[in-house]
This record gives C-alpha cells, sequence and structure tokens, in this order.
C-alpha cells in the first residue's frame, strides 16, 4: 500500500471516529433534551394559569357626546354609541373614525337597554313608546381584503311600542316570547307578555298584568331565562319574584343586601343572571346568589371583594363569571368569582368618567368622559383559575354551601365551570389505595416465598411467569374487570367476600392437616408448597362461590346490595372500587413482586448461613435478618408499584362509572386524573381554561410518580450501599 | 401442654410458609386463569354450536318455540329474579333459581336478540335440523326455516332451494367483490385526483399569479377525471343491481315469513347438519373472516383486519423511529459520557421515565405534536387545505413518535445491560490493536451487543401494542375509512388516523349499543392481543437467556 493510501485510510478513520463522536453526542443529547422536553412543555402549557392579566391604554379618540350606551363588537374591532338622539354611530376602536351612522327615531330617546337573551338587539325609550333596534355586522371579502359595514334594522316595525309611563324597565326575549318588566310609580310592577313576536310584524296582542308592590323599588332586573324578577331599591332591599306565570308573581324572597345605613353603589348582574354583584361605600363588592337550602329560598352573600377606593361602576363580562370594578380613584381591577381574585389592577389615567363598556370576549375596554374616549387591551385570558379554586371548596353559584366539585363542560356561556382537582386527587387515591390492599399483600408475600423458600426448579418458571403478567395490556385487564368481574362480583357479591375471609382460615386449617403427614412427604414438598395450594385455594374458591347464594338468603334475606344499602347506607354500583382493587391490583402485583423478590434473593448468602448456623430457625432468619436487609428494596418496591396505580389509565376507565364523588365506601365508583385525561382532553378547546387544567393535571400526574420512582431510586441505593458493608 | 405446642407450631413459621406460598399460588393461578378465560372465550365464539328449539311453557307469551343458541347461565336467589322479572311464576319452595341466556337473534323481526330464561319455564328442547343459520350485513344473525328462493325471479321450494340458495351466496360474494374492487379502486383514485386538483386551485388562487397554462392543464385533467368517473359509476350501478336480484323468504321461530336480500347476507350454514369436520372447516373459515375482514355494524360484527394492521403499521414505525435514538443514547452514557454524578441523575430519570404514566405522554404527544409541530407543517407546507387540518389533527406519525418516546427508556435500560455486560478486556484489546473507538464501537461492541438492542426493541414492542391510552389522544380512532397504506401516492399516508387492536377492545366493548352481542367478539381481539404480546415477551426472555449464557462462556 501506497503511503499516500495509508494517509487517505487514516484521515478517513479520523473523521469516521470523529463523526460517531459527535454524532453519539448529538443523539444522547436528544434523547435527554426530549425527556426535559416533556416537563417544560407541560409546564410551558400549564404556566398561563397563573399568570396576572394585563391592561394596556391602546388610543384615545374625541367621541362626538356623550353616549346613552356604548358596545363593542363581537371581534373587539368596533365601537357604537347610541346618542340621546336617537343616533346610532358605529366607529373604529383603532382611530375613532366613524364607520357608519344611522338614525333610528326622530324623538329624543330617554333610555337605552340591550334586549336579554337577544344577540345585539337594543331597546330604546322615547316620549311615545319602545323601539327596537337590531345591531349587524355583515362581513364581506374584498379578495382577501374582509370589510365589515355595520348596520341597523328594525325586528318590529320602526313604529314605537307604546308602553305608557314607565321607570326603571328591561326586556327578555326567548325565540318569540318578549317580556317586557317596568316599574311604574315606584310601587307598580307591569310584566308586558308578547308570544308571537316575529320579525317583520309589529310587537301585537301581548297580556299586560300589573301588580302592585308592598315596598317601593328603583330598579327591575330579570333573572335566570327570565323566570325570575330581582326588585331593588336604593336602600339595599331585594324583593325576588318568581314570574313563570306573569298574571300571578310569586314572592321568593325579600331581605337586605347591606348592612343598616349602607347603600349601594352599584349593582351589576353577572352572565346568567344567578349572581348580582353589589358594589357599596365600604369599598367593597359582595356577590350575592338566590340559594334553595331546607329553610327555603334565600339570598346568601358568597365571597365578597375589598377595594382601596370607593367603588363607582360596576362592569360584567359577557362570557365568564369575572366583572371589571372601575373606582372614584381612577383605577380599573378585574375580578372573577369562582377563583375569588382580582387578576389586574390598574390606573386608567382617565380624566373625566361617564360610562365604560367590556367587549364580548372581555379583551377591551371602552371608556367614555366628557367628548373624550379611550380603549384598553385586556390581557386576561384564565381568570377562573386559582390555587385556591383548583384545591378548595368553592361557594358555585346556586349551591347551598361550598363544595368540591369537578364539572368541566358548559352546555352554555351561563354555566359556570367547576375546576376542582381535588375529587379527581380523591378519586386516583382511592383506585391507588384499594389497588395496593390488594397487590401488596400478595406480591410481598408471594415474593418472599419465591425468593426464600420456593425449589429452585419451580423458582425458574414462577418468576417469568409472573414477570410476564406485567405485560398484559392493562386494555385487557379493565375490560375483563368491566364486562366480566364486574357482573361477577355483583351476582356473587356473597360469595366472594366470604371466599376472601375463608382464605386464610383454609389455608392454615390445611397446613395443620399437612403437618399430620410422614415426615419423609413433607420433607420432599418443602420448596413446592406454592404448586401444592393451588387446588386447595381452587376448592375454598369453589366452595365460597358455591355457599354463597345460600348464605346470602340466611344472611341477607337472599339480597346483599339491598342490606348495604337499608342497613349500613352503602350504595352499590356495579363498576366499584372494589373491582378496580381487584383489577389494577392484578396489574401491580408483578411490578412489586419482581423488585422485592430480587431484592429479597440478593440478601447474601453469609447473612443467612451465619443466622442458621447461630441456631436460628429458616422462619427466624427469614423475619429477623433477611427481611430487615430486604427492606429497603420491598419498601422502593411498594414505591414503584403506587406509581404504576396512580397513573394507570384503562383500567380505571373500563372499571369504574367515572363519576367524581368523594365517597370512600368500596362499593362506589370514582373519576381519577388519568381517566379524566383519557376522556376529555379531545374535546377541551386547545389553550382554553379548561385544555390547560387538564395539562396540570398530567403534570401533576408526571411529577408525583416522577418523585415516587426517584424516591425508591435513592432508597434504594442509599440503603444498598449501607447494608452492602455488612 | 397442649396449648405450648401450638404456638410452637405457629413459632415455626410453618403456618406462614404457608400463607405465602398461598400468595404464590394466587398470583400464579390468576395469570393462568386469565389467560384461560380469555382463551376459552375467544376461541368459542367461532365454534358453529347447535340451534335448538326451545318449547317454553304454553301460558308464556310466545307459544311457538324459541330458536337460539345457548350462550351462558346463572344461578340467582328467588328474590332477585322476582325484581328482574316479576310476573315470573316460580315455586315457593325453591330459593334459587336457575336462569339461562339463549341467542335468538333476529334483532330486527323479533327484539330482543338475548332472552334470560327459567329452567321452569322450558318445557323441552329439541335440534331440528332443518334450521338455518344467516349471518347478515345487518342485524346480526337470523335463525330460522328456509321457505323458498327467488333467483332471477325463477322460485325454488324444498331441498332444492337449499343448494340453489348456497349457489346464489357465492354469486353475491364475486359480486360484492368486484364492487369493493370498483369502489376502492378507480372511484377512489379519482375522489383522491379530485381532491388533489381542489387544492391546486385553491393554491393558485393564494398565490395570486394567474397561470392559463396550469389552469388549463387542471382542466383537462378534471374532465378526464369526470369521464373515468361516469364509466365507473356506471358500472357500480350494474353491479349493485345485479347484487339486489335475488331473494329468500325465511320462516322465523313465531311463523311469520320474512323476505331476505340476498345482498344482504354474509353467510349461511346448517349447523344442525354439520359433522365435526363440516364444524371444523366452519371453525377455520370464521377464524379466517375474522382475520382478514372489515368490522361491520358498529364493530361488533365482521374483522378486525384495519385494527391489526393498524397496530402493526404503528409499532413498525415506532420501532424505526425508537431503535436509533434509544441505542445511541445508551451508547453515549455507558461509552462516550464522562462518568460522574451527571451521568448517574441521567440515569435515574431515563429509568424513572419508564414508570411515569402513559396518559401523560398521551397529553404531551396531543399537545407537542399533534397542535404544536403538526399546527406548524400545516401552516407551512399545507396552507390551501387549512382550515381542514392535515397534521394538526392526531395521525399515525404522531402515535408513532408518541409511543417511540413512551418506550425510548426501555431501549436504552436493556442496551445499556448488554454494553455493560461487554468485558472491558474486549473493548481493550481492539484498541490495542489500533482501531478507533469508533471502529471498536461498530466492529467489537455494537455486534456483541445486538442481541440485548434487539431484547429492548422485542420488549418496546410489545409494550407499545398493548398501549392504549396514549393513543386515544393521538390519533386512534373507532373506525378509519382507510387504511395507512394503499395505492395512492405516497403510499405510506402518516396524516391518516388508524385502528387499533387495544382501542378496539375498549370501543367495543364498552362505546357498543348491544355489548351482550359484542362481548364474543372482544374476547377473540383480546385473545390475539394477548397472543401477539405473550409471543413477543416470550422471544424477548429467551434471548436474554441465550445472551447470558454466551457471556458466562465469554467470562469462563
Amino acid at each position: 500500500m501506497s503511503k499516500h493510501a495509508i494517509g487517505r485510510l487514516r484521515a478517513r478513520r479520523r473523521i469516521v471516529n470523529a463523526l460517531t463522536t459527535h454524532v453519539v453526542g448529538l443523539g444522547g443529547a436528544a434523547v435527554i433534551g426530549a425527556i426535559a422536553l416533556i416537563f417544560f412543555y407541560l409546564l410551558w402549557v400549564v404556566v398561563p394559569l397563573f399568570q396576572p392579566a394585563s391592561v394596556a391604554p391602546a388610543a384615545t379618540f374625541e367621541g362626538t357626546q356623550a353616549p346613552l350606551l356604548a358596545d363593542i363588537d363581537e371581534n373587539s374591532e368596533i365601537g357604537l354609541q347610541i346618542t340621546a338622539d336617537g343616533r346610532f354611530r358605529f366607529f373604529s376602536l383603532a382611530d375613532g373614525a366613524t364607520m357608519a351612522s344611522f338614525e333610528s327615531t326622530s324623538e329624543p330617546v330617554i333610555g337605552a337597554a340591550r334586549v336579554l337573551g337577544s344577540n345585539n338587539q337594543f331597546v330604546l325609550r322615547t316620549a311615545s313608546g319602545l323601539v327596537f333596534v337590531d345591531v349587524r355586522y355583515p362581513v364581506s371579502f374584498d379578495g382577501e381584503v374582509r370589510r365589515v359595514s355595520p348596520t341597523i334594522d328594525f325586528p318590529f316595525e320602526d313604529q314605537p311600542l307604546s308602553v305608557g309611563d314607565l321607570d326603571g324597565f328591561e326586556v327578555h326575549r326567548t325565540d318569540s316570547r318578549v317580556t317586557l318588566a317596568a316599574l311604574r310609580n315606584g310601587n307598580e310592577l307591569v310584566l308586558t307578555r308578547y308570544d308571537d313576536a316575529e320579525p317583520g310584524f309589529p310587537l301585537e296582542f301581548g297580556r299586560t298584568h300589573s301588580t302592585v308592590l308592598e315596598n317601593r323599588y328603583e330598579r327591575v332586573l330579570f333573572g335566570p331565562r327570565g323566570d325570575w324578577l330581582y326588585l331593588l331599591d336604593k336602600n339595599g332591599t331585594i324583593e325576588v319574584l318568581d314570574i313563570v306565570v306573569p298574571a300571578a308573581p310569586q314572592a321568593v324572597f325579600r331581605g337586605r343586601l347591606l348592612p343598616e345605613r349602607q347603600r349601594p353603589i352599584a349593582i351589576e348582574p353577572l352572565i346568567g343572571r344567578y349572581s348580582l354583584m353589589v358594589a357599596d361605600s365600604r369599598n367593597r363588592v359582595t356577590q350575592w346568589f338566590l340559594l334553595r337550602d331546607e329553610f327555603g329560598y334565600r339570598m346568601a352573600a358568597a365571597r365578597h371583594f375589598d377595594f382601596d377606593a370607593r367603588p363607582r361602576q360596576l362592569l360584567a363580562e359577557s362570557r365568564r363569571k369575572g366583572f371589571a370594578v372601575i373606582d372614584e380613584a381612577g383605577q380599573l381591577h378585574l375580578a372573577y368569582t369562582t377563583s375569588h381574585r382580582v387578576t389586574a389592577t390598574t390606573a386608567l389615567g382617565v380624566t373625566e368618567l361617564d360610562g365604560a363598556v367590556l367587549s364580548p370576549r372581555g379583551d377591551r375596554l371602552l371608556v367614555t368622559g366628557g367628548d373624550r374616549m379611550a380603549v384598553f387591551d385586556i390581557h386576561n385570558e384564565h381568570p377562573d383559575v386559582s390555587v385556591t379554586a383548583l384545591w378548595s371548596k368553592v361557594w358555585y353559584e346556586g349551591y347551598p354551601e361550598p363544595v368540591w366539585s369537578w364539572q368541566s363542560s358548559a352546555a352554555d356561556n351561563a354555566f359556570e365551570p367547576k375546576f376542582s382537582q381535588t375529587p379527581l386527587a380523591f378519586g386516583t387515591l382511592k383506585a391507588a389505595f384499594y389497588a395496593m390492599l390488594v397487590a401488596m399483600p400478595i406480591a410481598i408475600m408471594g415474593a418472599i416465598y419465591t425468593a426464600y423458600f420456593m425449589a429452585p426448579a419451580m423458582r425458574r418458571w414462577v418468576k417469568p411467569g409472573i414477570e410476564i403478567m406485567a405485560a398484559l395490556p392493562t386494555v385487557i385487564l379493565g375490560f375483563l374487570a368491566g364486562l366480566w368481574l364486574a357482573p361477577l362480583l355483583e351476582a356473587n357479591l356473597v360469595g366472594v367476600v366470604s371466599t376472601v375471609l375463608l382464605l386464610p382460615l383454609a389455608i392454615l386449617l390445611f397446613a395443620r392437616l399437612w403437618q399430620l403427614l410422614p415426615g419423609r412427604v413433607t420433607q420432599a414438598a418443602a420448596g413446592w408448597q406454592g404448586a401444592i395450594i393451588v387446588p386447595v385455594l381452587a376448592l375454598i374458591v369453589w366452595a365460597g362461590f358455591a355457599a354463597g347464594p345460600s348464605l346470602e338468603l340466611m344472611l341477607f334475606g337472599g339480597d346483599a346490595k339491598a342490606w348495604l344499602l337499608s342497613e349500613l347506607g352503602l350504595e352499590y354500583d356495579q363498576r366499584n372500587a372494589l373491582v378496580v382493587g381487584i383489577a389494577m391490583g392484578l396489574a401491580v402485583i408483578p411490578t412489586i413482586f419482581s423488585i422485592a423478590e430480587d431484592a429479597i434473593y440478593g440478601v447474601p448468602r453469609h447473612l443467612i448461613n451465619g443466622s442458621l448456623a447461630l441456631g436460628a430457625t429458616w422462619w427466624q432468619t427469614l423475619v429477623r435478618v433477611v427481611l430487615l436487609t430486604a427492606s429497603p428494596g420491598i419498601f422502593s418496591a411498594v414505591m414503584i408499584g403506587m406509581g404504576r396505580a396512580v397513573g394507570e389509565t384503562m383500567i380505571v376507565l373500563m372499571a369504574t362509572g367515572n363519576t367524581a364523588v368523594m365517597d370512600l365506601n368500596i362499593f362506589q365508583g370514582m373519576r381519577t386524573f388519568s381517566a379524566n385525561l383519557a376522556v376529555e382532553l379531545p374535546e377541551s378547546e386547545v389553550g382554553g381554561t379548561h385544555y390547560r387544567v387538564l395539562f396540570l393535571a398530567a403534570l401533576v400526574l408526571f411529577m408525583i410518580t416522577f418523585a415516587f420512582n426517584t424516591i425508591a431510586e435513592l432508597v434504594r441505593q442509599r440503603l444498598r450501599t449501607r447494608y452492602g458493608s455488612l | 401442654m397442649a396449648k405450648r405446642k401450638r404456638t410452637g407450631w405457629f413459632a415455626s413459621g410453618e403456618p406462614w410458609i404457608w400463607l405465602n406460598a398461598a400468595a404464590v399460588g394466587i398470583s400464579i393461578s390468576a395469570v393462568l386463569g386469565l389467560l384461560l378465560l380469555i382463551g376459552s372465550q375467544g376461541l368459542s365464539h367461532f365454534w358453529p354450536s347447535d340451534v335448538e328449539a326451545v318449547q317454553l311453557r304454553a301460558d308464556n307469551a310466545s307459544a311457538a318455540p324459541l330458536l337460539g343458541e345457548w350462550v351462558g347461565s346463572e344461578t340467582v336467589s328467588r328474590q332477585q329474579f322476582m325484581e328482574a322479572s316479576p310476573q315470573a311464576e316460580i315455586p315457593h319452595d325453591e330459593p334459587l333459581v336457575e336462569r339461562r341466556l339463549l341467542k335468538t337473534g333476529n334483532r330486527r323481526e323479533a327484539p330482543p336478540d338475548f332472552r334470560w330464561l327459567d329452567s321452569h319455564e322450558i318445557v323441552s328442547t329439541t335440534i331440528p335440523d332443518d334450521v338455518i343459520v344467516i349471518e347478515r350485513t345487518e342485524w346480526g344473525n337470523l335463525y330460522g326455516r328456509l321457505v323458498s328462493v327467488t333467483l332471477d325471479n325463477r322460485v325454488q321450494e324444498g331441498e332444492a332451494a337449499i343448494d340453489a340458495f348456497m349457489a346464489a351466496l357465492e354469486r353475491v360474494e364475486t359480486l360484492r367483490g368486484s364492487i369493493v374492487e370498483l369502489e376502492g379502486g378507480a372511484i377512489a383514485s379519482v375522489n383522491s385526483g379530485l381532491e388533489k386538483i381542489r387544492l391546486e386551485r385553491r393554491a393558485m388562487q393564494m398565490s395570486d399569479e394567474a397561470d392559463p397554462a396550469r389552469e388549463a392543464r387542471i382542466a383537462a385533467r378534471q374532465a378526464e377525471l369526470d369521464a373515468i368517473y361516469q364509466t365507473a359509476e356506471a358500472e357500480l350501478r350494474d353491479a349493485q343491481a345485479a347484487l339486489r336480484r335475488d331473494s329468500a323468504e325465511i320462516r322465523i321461530s313465531d311463523g311469520r315469513i320474512v323476505t331476505l336480500n340476498l345482498a344482504d347476507t354474509v353467510r349461511a350454514w346448517y349447523p344442525n347438519r354439520m359433522g365435526v369436520i363440516d364444524k371444523i372447516a366452519h371453525y377455520g373459515a370464521s377464524l379466517w373472516i375474522f382475520l382478514s375482514d372489515s368490522p361491520r355494524e358498529a364493530n361488533t360484527e365482521g374483522g378486525i383486519f384495519p385494527a391489526i394492521f393498524g397496530t402493526v403499521m404503528m409499532v413498525l414505525l415506532m420501532s424505526v423511529l425508537v431503535t436509533p435514538f434509544g441505542v445511541i443514547a445508551a451508547v453515549y452514557l455507558r461509552e462516550y459520557a464522562r462518568q460522574g454524578a451527571f451521568v448517574r441523575l441521567i440515569r435515574i430519570a431515563v429509568n424513572n421515565l419508564a414508570g411515569v404514566p402513559s396518559i401523560v405522554y398521551g397529553v404531551f404527544g396531543l399537545g407537542f405534536f399533534v397542535y404544536f409541530v403538526g399546527g406548524s407543517i400545516d401552516q407551512l407546507f399545507y396552507p390551501e387545505a387549512l382550515p381542514a387540518p392535515t397534521f394538526g389533527t392526531p395521525g399515525l406519525l404522531w402515535a408513532s413518535l408518541t409511543l417511540a418516546l413512551l418506550t425510548v427508556p426501555v431501549v436504552i435500560v436493556s442496551t445499556e445491560e448488554g454494553l455493560t455486560r461487554i468485558p472491558r478486556a474486549v473493548r481493550e484489546g481492539s484498541l490495542a490493536l489500533g482501531a478507533t473507538k469508533a471502529e471498536t464501537l461498530f466492529r467489537i461492541v455494537l455486534p456483541m451487543a445486538s442481541p440485548s438492542i434487539l431484547t429492548g426493541v422485542i420488549l418496546a414492542i410489545a409494550r407499545a401494542a398493548g398501549e392504549v391510552a396514549p393513543l386515544m389522544l393521538v390519533g386512534v380512532v373507532k373506525l378509519a375509512p382507510t387504511l395507512p397504506l394503499d395505492g395512492e401516492f405516497p403510499f405510506l399516508h402518516l396524516d391518516r388516523k388508524f385502528m387499533h387492536l387495544g382501542f378496539h377492545i375498549y370501543d367495543v366493548g364498552f362505546q357498543s349499543p348491544n355489548v351482550e352481542a359484542a362481548r364474543p367478539l372482544v374476547y377473540a381481539t383480546a385473545l390475539l392481543l394477548v397472543l401477539i404480546i405473550l409471543v413477543l415477551n416470550l422471544t424477548a426472555i429467551m434471548l436474554r437467556n441465550r445472551l447470558e449464557a454466551r457471556y458466562r462462556s465469554l467470562e469462563g
């Protein structure tokens, strides 16, 4: 070979070597990076939940005149002001430029309000009656350019609806039914209902019912779905009426929202109108809602928020249970009821303040003052979550008391999502507890026997046999638990319980009888007890099951489930914690067994021999020497088994009813973190609070199991070195 | 004295030893019992059991004998029984009642298709040999007696009808095959061609550049496809008409006569006339249908081929991804990284990752791979298809990646174990002869560690094949319209959703409306999955044992 060729070969070898080093280093780093990525990605999704909100000024511009009512469109791009001369002016929120302007009525407008239960419908009050106006934001595309051209029209023709003299009023609409609630002369309630409101036709054939009230009120508000009315006076007295039958309003509750001598400054209903937020001169905003307990209906103050300055105006968000407070000091506070959090406090820096409105999405605020307007951008993604809302009892709207509850799905925006993690954590621990109750004794005792007493010929088969159970897909265990074991248990409950009770006694009895056999036989059988006992076990199980129905007849009158319910007050679900305990126990047994068996088998021979030489029996040696030495290994086996039980998904999903109840009853189901993730994550909106809360659950699972496993590993290593010196 | 002896017996530990032995016995019995249960239930489903005519007491609602197969029985207390069926008359002196489950089929004609009968109601049972069982494409099995067959408007009755019926079924089978071929071949390729044209037009619109030549080319291609479609559709219509030509009349157990279009039948047999050989043949055929056919009736009937195929595809893709990364990471940790606290920490972390719940990987996969990576790919490469996601939705690629991440610790641990076992002397010998580190790695170390790498990969595959929870989030569906591998370019469709054996078990067993009818199929699917995983695990164990023997000789 020429020198040249050798040089080339050497160079190539050097390059290959360097390349390999780099590729291996890179690959190693990639895998390690991937591991870290899991943790950091989960964290990255979860962190926004706990970030504070922010408010930033976006624009200020000249308004024309102080509006009666202002509004913002769905996309937070267009502002609307309704002025006293009946003009609807649409303007860009970016620069205040007028986009369109319409005249709705020639008469001066006394008051303007939004029609409840409608989408962008407004009602104006003039001297001759009410005028209904629909606001639309049609979108057209000019090539790729999106153009919105706001417009108004009159759903019930533009003739004012004559209603006579009114003080305060509100209009509620569901499909074709329009209800007008108004106060006249302070103490007369006027309810008018139109049952066949149709767009394009005037409102006709209304039936009016008038009721004289005991007290004088100045404000009337519809309750949830328009079924109730809240009547409020300026001293803080409230009366709640049931108006399902408008002809005969039923008084549901009457009382005060404030202590004596306190007066409300502002009252604002939250979305859904279950709750009223009441601001008073103690710089306090209190959440009140109607609830029903054993004493009947009452208004309850669920929680309150204290501020530094006197509140001036309350604004409710239109998609969730949040609200904003503007105080006398010109500060804006964003708060949320469910989580009991004030997420942001910002000085608005506005000199004059007449009114303010939040956009439908809650991402913009429009403030009007004098002839100026100011727009603020609000970034307030997840005000509905706080550590207390996730883990403590929360007093949800309409509930008689604070509870732990997981109920994430929302039928509509008015639903208050309940994101308490506690019932899920409870369910997770309950499932793991019952699984460990089944698995721990069997796995550890089995490991002791296999490692210490079993004949080597048998051990060669038994150990892989049990370990192969670890490979059994949990979906199969879950399916058997749900479709085979659960009905079997339900039908043979007494049989199963009697078998479990009978088992240890029968085994002891058998052991005693075995002792009577000639010593030659017992000597030969030593190490094979595990196999000899199997037919005995089968016999006991068969006997237990066979005796079950008769026992049930004798002890429980033929129906053990009915007995449980009537005598002990325990409900019986077919898919319950007992089923999960057995099925998940089976899934965990091989994990614990394998590690514990290794630990016991690995105890140095000289320790055992030493003990035996000193005259200890095999059993004494086991209890005093072997188990003591192997205890760290057994401990870590239990920890790792626990980690597996906590995260197991399919078995729990299939073998429980997946209801988030908090009840230790072994005959009831539970909902665990993992099953909850499997069920709800595919349906949750990406980036929403629900989605992030589910990621939080995943992160919690990740950290719990990681911690369990690490502790197990560290304990094992440390104690191994300590005992290793023996 | 006696008391001291008793304590002596307890102190000797003998009873505790027996209790410990019982724990082992319970574990072993549980494993074997489970396998036996799944095996017996899963295998018995395909056996064509006799159809019995069950005569109930005359005062019972249906006086005519019921036709059906026995599928189960149970003993309940009289009280529980009366709660379930209050009108039943049971003698008061019997505290326990046996009831039996009869599968009567005919779900459309005479529901329900499963009936619990208490043994008192049954007067007699016979095995009539003229009962035909017809497996239909919808509504499950039909049990009854063949009255007549109408083939091409010619009516045949009696024994001749039976032969004619069986022959007509074969014709139906052939026609159905040709229809499937048409739908899957010409029509499917036309449809995907049209979809491509739509996307191309969209892309042209978005690029804002007028290209008349390209536009003309697209139009011509569309006309061509339309023409193909017209012919194929006409052919398809003819075939479908031919398929629906024949019909048969069946008398069911209550005496009514049901007209059955042969297009709605899958198979038919006379179970009570079959000998053992016939039954075994039928059994084999049923098993083959189960393994090779697509599911029908919301997955409760037919076969599970797409689920098998999906599982295999996913697992293969996963092993392609996991093997290099697992091996490289192990090599890095054992051969290249400086051994110290950091590497020990990483090793613990890798070990612990194996204990992190699989659902967490699913959550990560959905958030990171599907929404983050997949969403970005869609933005960059498939803007014309938006808002319909291409890769930004659960699919085969993301499922494989997620499971690769889930199983990478298995491969790392196993490979590292193999690397540790290689004696130092072997490496040093190689280096002493002048080999570079890379050469030592490729020529000496990796070949020697290959069995443990293989063990790791097999264990990873076994784990992946049985995982369901993460897959529910990242790509598995209950019914995939197409397989992830087909004749359309690019042949392997990484973005498609797929079916999976484990998820099939969950879905059919827990989400289907008629659990009783689906149960045998779930057992059969479970059996298949268990067999696959057992075989994989046993292979891994055998490999490991052989490996141990080899290194023992190396050390000696």
